[in-house]
Formats: structure tokens, C-alpha cells, sequence
């Protein structure tokens, strides 16, 4: 609050607390601490999530071990404020002395005395019961491409590939032809909208991918996308959980032209554009 | 965006949202609002939107043969015959534009048409509406007046007892079977007005039903069928007297009744409860597995590796599972109409097989096969998180699996590489026991298996641990065969465990010991500021010496409890089999009891002459 | 059975067709179902100088063999049967005469126009077989669809110039349907019985009749002219034939349809609408 004062005092503005509410509310530090440390709480738990994408990274909600990281970071600079000077913190204090001490706080001293016991017990329970949840599993969303690969039985080298398909023909004819092929394979999972929803994407665990999503193939260049589709789930590297995909390895099933035609329907269909090549040396 | 939907909740703006008024409502709404988005006030081309998002199935011609319609059974409407099945009008009148909209928005569960709310603004599925319309003729007359339905009766068990025998005694059955899984005897030769092969509903799954699973909803296809298949309107017979609409009510309930409440969630972790007092179940109708939990694990067309297969038979199974601390009981439970191989149904799974024949190398030409199910588990468990390959394992990781066909007694346990790669185990190393029974178009196979075997090769069961679990099906009188079936990913299976005495004693020790805690910090503030009488020197000095006293003994219980925590893990220890750790948590146990022990009766012994 | 049809409110020579066909057996034979003399009255055309035309209906070659109905599942209807009833795709009769043929004049009536009999034509489902297993009926003319069996069937038509129908009948009833548009022929099935299907012919004159089994077949009454004759078969196809009415005059008439026309093309539902032929234009798009 001081900080704020002398910022308006910079600014040639008086300072006054925001309203009547603040200044009937929020008049000591107590309270002041309680409603920085809720506020915190709420911009952790429920602001960032909704925080507009960023460089195409959408925003996601924040892990509970997370939060509570980001909590106590937030409760160490309170406590550092409120304890700056020795008034305040005094002051700061006695809501707390207040309700350990006087007489006319029985009723939330009671109240204290059911509930922290009662919560103490009841999370001692939810730790001590066991656990019948699936054991975590960590999963690499875009694992690292392999610089070249085995394509049909020739060599591929996929750094710096470009889309061939793109620099011959017509755009208008490699995307009908994308989206016949996207249509007879990829439908069934990807869903007609592209967001992952075909009518057997909920039997798949992991969820087959939403090309919709800005953070999907928006952030890959066209190689990338490339080998997965070719490769599919039993081409992940470990860290990419290979044995739960259920990518089919299309090279199996589609030539090379198939799968570069359906690369250009896809970002076509979805309006997005693919990582380009320069982009990528830039930022490694 | 937002605003539209606000305002088509107005009565006198939903006139004006007849398909004619399209221009007019988007001109109305820029002249009114400042910041309508230019997709709503520009005029949208149905066409473009229908070519760009509809006609990889439909075709651009309309005719429901787009170049995905060839993996889709039931077939993407031919619009051009403007036969529709969700209608608030007659049979072979055409639907409103509200019905059009209705499934453009929600979809046709069960079958490959997504909504399409979240893709397409309102403005483009409005005028997806119209341009489907230019597909036929029909449509250039009056439009239809849709059907007065009245008002749902109430639901409640008269209804539904009521509605039961209207099912009865209009013969709901001949198609839809006795207890509704679409197993009844005229199912085998249903076709669709375009000569496909089509599936009697089951009347278990709401959540499949063509045009909603809701009473309203069921109600609506009873008085209007669903034009274009078998299901044929039950108005008529309203109008004649023979039954009443109440009555065509109460079977709308009834119907409702035969599916869960809810839509069946997907839980990732299967329980098996441990039995302590009852026997382990040895047949499906077992009065235990009417307590036991059923975890739902829906399935999809085995589309991944070669020959791929677009219409299961199965769309999930239902999974329960018991053990009793030496063997596991799993039951299976899915709708299938026909035990297969049954030759009523020959011709039935020959068209599907001709409708829906893959060009994949390998796929199945013809149908009559055994009906088939897999259970598989991983054939070792990794310390990681690794898994075999969820379609029957791979080269590096084997998958363990137990296999039960109709056409065989029991079942048996086999190793795979890879789909269709299943090797049977040698008959020395055959372990598991299998039941089935097929009754009102359902299959229940239970299987029993030791949890540890004591065979090299098979996966050992051991509770408390989360196995792996994954499973296929296959209807062979619907074409299935091979890798042609139906298949799920990773499960976990989890065998329950008796619950841990630390259940029942840690939380209230934690609330006994935070109320302790609060109760010393409340008295220490008072005394601190003076609420307490100042005591005397002696008085004083007894509490000196009670509080030494009750330090003592919480130091003591403190140790107590850590005593009685080491001793947890020492027998959590020697149980899995780690001898070492089991030994020095005994000692670190026992030394600490020692020292609990000493800290109370020391405690004790200096202060038992206060009073 | 006499007495149930006796209850139509019809004219004395259908009741007798549907008689005929209704109690001929199992074999499928009766006579010229759908009669075209149904026209009441105030028909424009002038019966003094009306001709007929007449003649026979045969089909040369091998005779397909028609497969047997399995009705193991009926027994009420299987008990209807004295004998095992067979698929009526093809029957044909003694001298080669070939029945349940829908001949009707496909041109030279765009003059004219032809009030809409009252009358309902009936179309039966006994014994879990449609009787008659092909009819022809006017436009807008009533078709008294009628459950006998007192079992669930269900009538399943599914023309394409017109809107269809799918109604269920779970016990003995009759329900009322017509059609406003000429379509030869729309089909019609029971799903609850897959072996059950039928035709109907739907013409907007009274000229129209479907071959007994001997084949025979006439057109009666129409005015002396110029005719195109259409007979249609569901599994051989359609043939044409040119033809000349007098006044008072009887024209012969002869299809033969061969072996050699098995799985030709059936047409179905086309769009026959002889009054107002740019009527139903599918829409260009």
C-alpha cells in the first residue's frame, strides 16, 4: 500500500484508498494481507488460465503443486511486508491476539477449534486411505524429432524439409487431395471439425490431437508432422509413451504425396500456418 | 456471437428465423448492434460452408457419398430424397428447419455426424439449413407443420410398468428384443431404404440413440418413426384407438428406463473389491456381481493396423471385477444380438461385410465366424510407467493375454507380439477359467484366474498394484475376424486391499494432536497478556513441573507413533520382498519404542508426587 | 374371407378380382387386380365410342425359381398356408402367361383428366403376404392398407416422386394412405418380415391393370386414339408397346418378355405425371 502511495505521489495524484470500500474494509494490514493473499490466489488458480495466447502458446491451467509454490512465494512477501515495520506488524498481529485472547471472540475461537482439527483430520484421512488412482503418467506432447528417417525403405533427412508438394502444382488440387485422404483415414479420430472429436476419439487414451488447438501443428513445422503421421504411435520415442498412442504408422497405408497433401489440407482447413524453418534456427 | 442467442430466445425474433429471413435477421441485427462480428452480418454461402465442411461425407452432390462415406455404416444422408429421421412432423413429411438445425448443432449420436456448434458460427449452420434444402424439390412447397406432441406425463414406476407392456403388446420386441439389446427375431434382416444393412437400436445405450436418448426425445421418434429405416411411426395407431397417447408416453419411459441414468463415465482404474466373507463367484449370474461395481470401457473399430475395420459390433463392455486374496474373478459383459456363428445372421454380416469391405490386404470377405473376446495385460510389469504396445504387445514388450471364443469351452492364455500374433501357452501353463453365457442379446464371460500363477510367463496379480488392462471384441456374425474387431487402450486394473489400521488411527491422533496444539497456543496468549490470575511461587512452580510433565509424555507418545509408523514400513517392506529395508525399520522401530516407552515411565516415576 | 371383402364400399368387379386373389391359394394367381373400370361415372370419356384394348402377357425361357418363405417364426401365419408359400418376384402361369405385370397407358391421355375415385383400393397383409403383391391405384386415390394377421407388420413404401411412409400396424387395423404424384412403381416392404414386399402403380387415369396368372390383361373403356402401352415387371423390366383404339373396337395387345431380360434394369419411381410434366422438375443447382 505504501509502494502504491508513493507511486501516486510520484504521479502528482493524491492517494486515496479506492472507494469507500477500501477504506472501510481494507483498513489494516490484517485484512489488507488476507485480501492480497486471496487475490493472489484467485489470478494464480483462475486468471492464467484465461490469459490469451501468447507467441501461439495458449495458456493452461496451473498444477496444484504449482499453485502452492506460486502461494507461498506470495505469502513470503507479505509476511516481508507486513513485518517491514514494527507498528505494523504489531498492528498486523492483534486481529490474530484478538480472537486467541478476547473474551467477545469466543464464538470464532470455538469455531477455529472445530474447524482446523476437523480439516486436519479429514486431508490425514485422504492420505492415509488407499489410493486406488492410475500411477502418473509422464508424457512428452511434442517429442523431439529424429533428424532424418527410414521412409518406406529410403532414407528421409527431415531437418530443414520442406513441404514438396508446395513448390509443385496447384495448392487448390494437393488440398482436395488432402482432404479425400483426410476424409477415407483421419476422419474417424480427428473428427470432421479437426478438433480431435471424431466419433472414436473418447475411446483413445491419450485423445487423438485437436489441429484447431493453436499449440498443436501452428507450432511444428511441416517435417515434423510429416513423421508423425508416418510413423505414428509405435515411432514415438519413449518419452512419447509409444505403447498408448493409437496413431497408425501411415506409411503403411499412404505414399508420401498422400501424406504431404494431407499436411497442406490440414493447415488449409484450420486457417494456421506451420513453423517455418527460419523460426526454428532463430530460437535454437 | 454472443448476442444471437439472446435474442433467438425472444419470441418475436424466433418468426423471423425462418430460413427465408436469414438476410433479414443478419441485416437486423447489424443495423441494432455495433459490434456484430463480420461472419454474422455478412451474408454467409451455405454452399461454401456445406463444400468446406459437409461434403467429405455427404458429397458435394448431396447424395450422401462423399469420399469418407465408404468407412461409415450407417451411410451420411443422401440429402437429395430428403428423407430425414429426427422430425417434429409426420412419417414422409419433411423436417422443420428447427430439426435440420437440431442435428447440424447436436449431431446424430452413435453414428460418424459430430455437432457442429463449436465449429460453425450460427449464421453458417442457419445457412447450412438452407442450402441442404436446394438438394430436393421437395422442399419448395409449403414447408411442414410439425406434430402437436402435448406435454410429457410424469415418469415414476407406473409409467414405466405401464409403458413395459405397451412394449409388449405392440411388439417392440420383434426388432428390438426382449430386454432391448436389438437382438429381436426380425433384426437379422433390417435394411435401410438405401439397402444397407442397419441395426436395431439397443435400447440399453441412451446415449446412442439417433436424435437424442431424453423421454421427449424418444417420445418424438415413436409418433414420427425415423424415416428412411425400419422404425416406423406409432401414430397411427394413437389415431385408431388401439393404444393411447399416454400409453405411447409410458413407453417412451419405459424405453428411458432400459439405459442408465447418466451416460456411463470412463474411469481409467477398474477395482477389484476383495471379498473377505463371501465366496469368490463362480458363474455369471452370481448374486455378488449384482454389488459389485461396473466400470464402462467403451471400444472403437480396430482402425490402426491392417486390415482395418469401421463398424464394430461392440461399442464397449462392461468390466467387474472381485478377488479373494488368492484368485480374481473378472466379469465381461456387451451387447451382441446373435450368438455367433448364427445363420440367421449369415446374410446379415455377409452385407456388412460387402457394405463395409476394406481394401486393406487381408480383410475379411466373408462372415459367420465366432464371437471373440480378449483381455490383455501387459506380460510383465516395467518399473517404469513402459507398457506394451495396447494392440496385443510388441517384439520388446509381450503382451499376456486370455482369450474366450463361442465356439470354444473355457479360455485360453497366449503370449503376442503384435495383433494377431497371440501364441497359446503350453497346456501345463494354462491357468485361467472361463464361463459364458449368452442370453437376451448379451454376453457375460467371467474369468478366474489365480493372482499368481506361479508360471515364468504369466503376470503375477498382486494387490495394492495398478496392472495394466486393456480388451477386444469381435461379433462374428457381423464380419468380425482377425484384426477386423473392436478395441480399447490402456485400463489399470487395481486389486482392492483390506484397509490399513493407519486408516482408522492416524486421523483422529492428527485431530487430537492439532487440538492439543491450539488449546497450548490459546493459553499461552491468555497467560501472556494477563487474562490468567498471577499465580504464586508454588503454584507457579507446579506448573513448571506439569508442563515438564506433559512434555514428557508427548515426547513419549510423539515416539510411540513414529515407532508404530516404522514398524508399517518394515512389514510393508518384508511384503515386497525387500528383506533389508524390512530388518532396519524393525530396528529404528523397536529402538524408538524403547525410547517412548522410557520417556513415559521416566516421565512418570519424577512427577508422580504432584498433585 | 368372402365376407371381409364384401365389407368394401367398391364396385361389384374388383370385389370379385380381389376375391379371386385372395382365395386362389398360395400360388399367387388371381385376376387383373386394380381394375381400370374403378373410374366412377362422370368420367369425360364417352362410353359409346370407347374401345379396349386386350391381350396376353407371357414370358418365354426358363422360369426363374422362386425361393421359399421361411415362416418358422410366424406360426399364425404359417398356419394360413396349405402350402409352403414361395417369393412373388416371379410367378408365371400355365401357356406362359406371366402374372402381376402392371400394364397402364404410359402416352396419349395429356389431354384429358380424370375425376378421383372415392373408392379405396385395398392392399391386405395375410398370412403375412401382400395380396395382391402388385396394384395400381389413381393419384390422390385412397389405399386401404389392412392388417389381418393380428401381428406387428409394418409398411415401409419408399417412392421418390412422392413423400413415403413408414407405419406400424401391431394389430388388426387399417390405415388410410394416397399418393398426390404419379410414380410407377413405388415400392413397399415389411421390415418385421423381410421377405414381405409389394408394388404400387401410380397412375393420374383409370387405364391401368395388373396381368392375371395366365397372363391375361385388358384396358377398358378408353376413348379411340393413339396410345403408348407400358407393361412393367420388378424383375424383367418394362416393355412398350404402340397402340391404335377404335371406336367400339377391341386392339389386341402382346408383351413377351424373355429370359434373356432377367436383371435388366427395373425402373422405379419415375417421375410419370402425364397431365403436368414439367411439374416435378428436380431443381438445377
Amino acid at each position: 500500500m505504501g509502494a502504491l502511495k508513493s507511486v501516486f505521489r510520484l504521479l502528482g495524484a493524491p492517494f486515496r484508498p479506492i472507494g469507500s470500500l477500501m477504506g472501510r474494509f481494507l483498513n489494516t494490514p490484517f485484512r489488507q494481507a488476507t485480501a492480497v493473499f486471496s487475490l493472489a490466489y484467485v489470478l494464480i488458480e483462475h486468471g492464467i488460465p484465461r490469459i490469451p495466447p501468447l507467441f501461439g502458446l495458449p495458456s493452461a491451467p496451473v498444477p496444484n503443486t504449482v499453485v502452492l509454490e506460486y502461494l507461498v512465494i506470495a505469502l513470503v512477501g507479505i509476511l516481508l511486508w507486513v513485518s517491514d515495520n514494527e507498528e505494523r506488524w504489531s498492528e498486523f498481529k492483534q486481529p490474530i491476539h484478538d480472537v486467541l485472547v478476547r473474551p467477545d471472540r469466543r464464538i470464532w475461537r470455538g469455531a477455529l477449534f472445530v474447524i482446523v482439527p476437523a480439516l486436519v483430520a479429514t486431508q490425514t484421512y485422504l492420505s492415509a486411505r488407499p489410493d486406488v488412482s492410475a500411477p502418473p503418467s509422464f508424457r512428452a506432447i511434442h517429442p523431439a524429432p529424429p533428424s532424418a528417417i527410414t521412409f518406406q525403405g529410403e532414407q528421409m533427412v527431415l531437418d530443414g524439409l520442406e513441404n514438396p508438394l508446395r513448390s509443385t502444382g496447384l495448392l487448390e488440387e494437393h488440398y482436395e487431395e488432402g482432404k479425400r485422404v483426410y476424409y477415407q483415414n483421419c476422419l474417424a479420430c480427428h473428427g470432421d471439425g479437426l478438433q480431435g472429436r471424431g466419433h472414436y476419439a473418447q475411446i483413445f487414451n491419450p485423445e487423438p490431437i485437436n489441429f484447431q488447438d493453436g499449440g498443436t501443428i501452428a507450432m511444428l513445422t511441416e517435417s515434423f508432422v510429416f513423421w508423425r503421421i508416418a510413423k505414428g504411435g509405435p515411432g514415438l520415442p519413449n518419452e512419447g509413451n509409444p505403447w498408448n498412442s493409437a496413431m497408425p504408422v501411415w506409411e503403411n497405408f499412404l505414399t508420401a504425396d498422400e501424406i504431404w497433401s494431407v499436411i497442406i489440407f490440414l493447415y488449409e482447413q484450420t486457417g494456421r500456418d506451420p513453423r517455418t524453418w527460419e523460426l526454428e534456427e532463430e530460437e535454437h | 456471437m454472443l448476442v444471437l442467442p439472446n435474442l433467438r430466445s425472444c419470441g418475436w425474433f424466433k418468426g423471423l428465423l425462418s430460413s427465408r429471413h436469414i438476410t433479414f435477421s443478419s441485416l437486423l441485427l447489424a443495423a441494432s448492434l455495433p459490434f456484430v462480428p463480420a461472419d454474422l452480418s455478412a451474408q454467409v454461402d451455405g454452399e461454401v460452408v456445406y463444400n468446406q465442411w459437409c461434403a467429405g461425407c455427404h458429397g458435394e452432390d448431396g447424395a450422401g457419398a462423399g469420399p469418407a462415406a465408404n468407412t461409415m455404416l450407417p451411410r451420411p444422408r443422401d440429402f437429395t430424397l430428403a428423407l430425414y429421421q429426427v422430425r417434429t412432423t409426420s412419417s414422409g413429411e419433411l423436417p422443420t428447419d428447427a430439426d435440420m438445425l437440431k442435428v447440424i448443432n447436436e449431431g446424430m449420436p452413435g453414428t460418424a455426424m459430430p455437432g457442429w456448434e463449436e465449429v460453425l458460427t450460427e449464421a453458417e449452420r442457419l445457412a447450412l439449413v438452407d442450402y441442404l434444402k436446394t438438394f430436393s424439390r421437395f422442399f419448395q412447397g409449403d414447408p411442414p407443420t410439425p406434430l402437436d406432441f402435448g406435454r410429457a406425463t410424469s415418469g415414476g414406476e407406473d409409467a414405466i410398468a405401464r409403458g413395459e407392456e405397451v412394449y409388449q403388446s405392440v411388439e417392440c420386441w420383434r426388432c428390438h428384443g426382449q430386454q432391448g439389446r436389438g437382438d429381436g427375431e426380425s433384426a437379422p434382416t433390417l435394411n435401410d431404404d438405401a439397402g444397407f444393412p442397419i441395426s436395431a437400436a439397443d435400447l440399453t445405450e441412451n446415449w446412442r440413440f439417433n436424435g437424442g436418448g431424453e423421454v421427449e426425445e424418444i417420445y418424438r421418434v415413436l409418433r414420427t418413426g425415423l424415416d428412411g429405416t425400419p422404425m416406423a411411426t406409432f401414430s397411427d395407431i394413437v389415431d385408431a384407438g388401439v393404444i393411447t397417447n399416454e400409453d405411447l408416453w409410458s413407453l417412451a419411459h419405459y424405453v428411458r428406463s432400459l439405459s442408465p441414468e447418466e451416460e456411463p463415465s470412463v474411469e481409467e482404474v477398474v477395482t477389484a473389491k476383495l471379498l473377505t466373507d463371501t465366496p469368490l463367484p463362480q458363474t455369471v449370474e452370481d448374486a455378488v456381481w449384482e454389488e459389485t461395481e461396473r466400470f464402462y470401457v467403451p471400444l472403437s473399430g480396430q482402425i490402426i493396423v491392417e486390415p482395418r475395420w469401421f463398424n464394430p459390433r461392440v461399442d464397449a463392455v462392461w468390466v467387474q471385477a472381485v478377488h479373494d486374496g488368492r484368485e480374481l474373478a473378472l466379469l465381461v459383459s456387451w451387447g451382441d444380438p446373435s450368438e455367433s456363428p448364427d445363420t440367421l445372421w449369415t446374410d446379415f454380416g455377409g452385407q456388412v461385410v460387402t457394405t463395409m469391405g476394406s481394401e486393406d490386404e487381408g480383410a475379411a470377405t466373408g462372415s459367420g465366424t465366432a464371437d471373440q473376446l480378449v483381455v490383455q495385460f501387459p506380460q510383465q510389469l516395467s518399473e517404469g510407467q513402459e507398457r506394451p504396445y495396447f494392440l496385443q504387445g510388441d517384439a520388446r514388450r509381450p503382451a499376456y493375454t486370455w482369450t474366450w471364443q463361442s465356439d470354444i469351452t473355457g479360455a485360453f492364455e497366449s503370449i503376442a507380439r503384435g495383433m494377431g500374433t497371440a501364441a497359446r501357452q503350453p497346456d501345463s501353463e494354462q491357468h485361467v477359467r472361463a464361463t459364458a453365457q449368452h442370453a437376451d442379446g448379451q454376453w457375460k464371460v467371467l474369468f478366474v484366474r489365480p493372482l499368481d500363477t506361479g508360471g515364468a510367463e504369466d503376470l503375477a496379480l498382486a494387490a495394492g498394484q495398478a496392472v495394466p488392462m486393456a480388451f477386444q471384441a469381435w461379433d462374428g456374425d457381423n464380419g468380425e475376424s482377425g484384426s477386423q474387431g473392436a478395441v480399447s487402450t490402456w485400463y489399470f486394473l487395481v486389486l482392492g486391499q483390506p484397509t490399513p489400521v493407519a486408516v482408522y488411527v492416524a486421523p483422529p491422533v492428527a485431530l487430537a494432536l492439532t487440538l492439543l496444539f491450539g488449546l497450548l497456543v490459546v493459553r499461552q496468549a491468555q497467560v501472556g497478556s494477563g487474562m490468567w490470575r498471577e499465580p504464586d511461587a508454588a503454584a507457579r512452580a507446579k506448573r513448571t513441573a506439569r508442563r515438564k510433565q506433559l512434555a514428557g509424555m508427548g515426547v513419549g507418545v510423539i515416539w510411540l507413533g513414529m515407532a508404530f509408523g516404522s514398524y508399517q514400513n518394515s512389514r510393508a517392506g518384508w511384503e515386497a520382498g525387500y528383506a533389508d529395508l524390512g530388518f532396519w525399520w524393525a530396528i529404528i522401530g523397536g529402538l524408538l519404542a524403547i525410547a517412548g516407552l522410557g520417556a513415559l515411565i521416566g516421565t512418570w516415576v519424577h512427577t508422580r508426587t504432584l498433585k | 374371407m368372402i365376407e371381409r371383402f364384401n365389407e368394401l364400399r367398391n364396385t361389384a368387379l374388383l370385389v370379385s378380382v380381389f376375391v379371386i386373389a385372395g382365395c386362389g391359394g398360395g400360388d399367387g394367381g388371381g385376376a387383373d387386380a386394380g381394375a381400370a373400370d374403378a373410374a366412377p361415372a362422370e368420367s369425360p370419356v364417352d362410353a359409346a365410342t370407347a374401345g379396349n384394348v386386350a391381350g396376353m402377357v407371357t414370358f418365354s425361357g426358363a422360369a426363374p425359381m422362386m425361393a421359399e418363405i421361411n415362416m418358422g417364426s410366424e406360426a399364425t401365419c404359417a398356419a394360413k398356408h396349405s402350402t409352403t408359400p414361395t417369393e412373388e418376384g416371379f410367378v408365371g402361369g400355365e401357356n406362359g402367361g406371366l402374372a402381376n405385370v402392371f400394364v397402364y397407358v404410359k402416352e396419349g391421355l395429356e389431354s384429358l383428366s380424370f375425376p378421383t375415385p372415392t373408392a379405396a383400393v385395398v392392399l391386405n397383409q395375410d398370412g403375412c403376404m401382400y395380396r395382391p403383391h402388385v396394384l395400381g391405384v389413381q393419384v390422390g386415390q385412397d389405399i386401404a392398407i389392412r392388417n389381418s394377421d393380428g401381428l406387428l407388420h409394418n409398411i415401409n413404401a419408399s417412392p421418390t416422386e412422392n413423400r413415403g411412409f413408414n407405419v406400424s400396424q401391431p394389430v388388426d387395423m387399417e390405415t388410410n394412405r394416397s399418393f398426390p404424384v404419379a410414380e410407377v412403381m413405388v415400392p413397399v416392404r415389411c421390415d418385421v418380415h423381410g421377405w414381405m414386399n409389394s408394388y404400387i402403380g401410380i397412375v393420374d387415369h383409370p387405364y391401368f391393370a395388373v396381368s392375371a396368372s395366365d397372363g391375361s390383361v385388358s384396358l377398358d373403356g378408353l376413348p379411340p386414339g393413339d396410345y403408348v402401352i407400358e407393361a412393367w415387371h420388378e424383375q424383367l423390366g418394362t416393355m412398350t408397346s404402340n397402340v391404335t383404339v377404335t371406336t367400339g373396337g377391341t386392339t389386341e395387345i402382346s408383351f413377351e418378355f424373355t429370359e434373356v431380360m432377367a436383371g435388366s434394369p427395373v425402373p422405379m419411381g419415375e417421375p410419370i405425371d402425364l397431365l403436368h410434366p414439367d411439374g416435378h422438375q428436380a431443381v438445377d443447382h
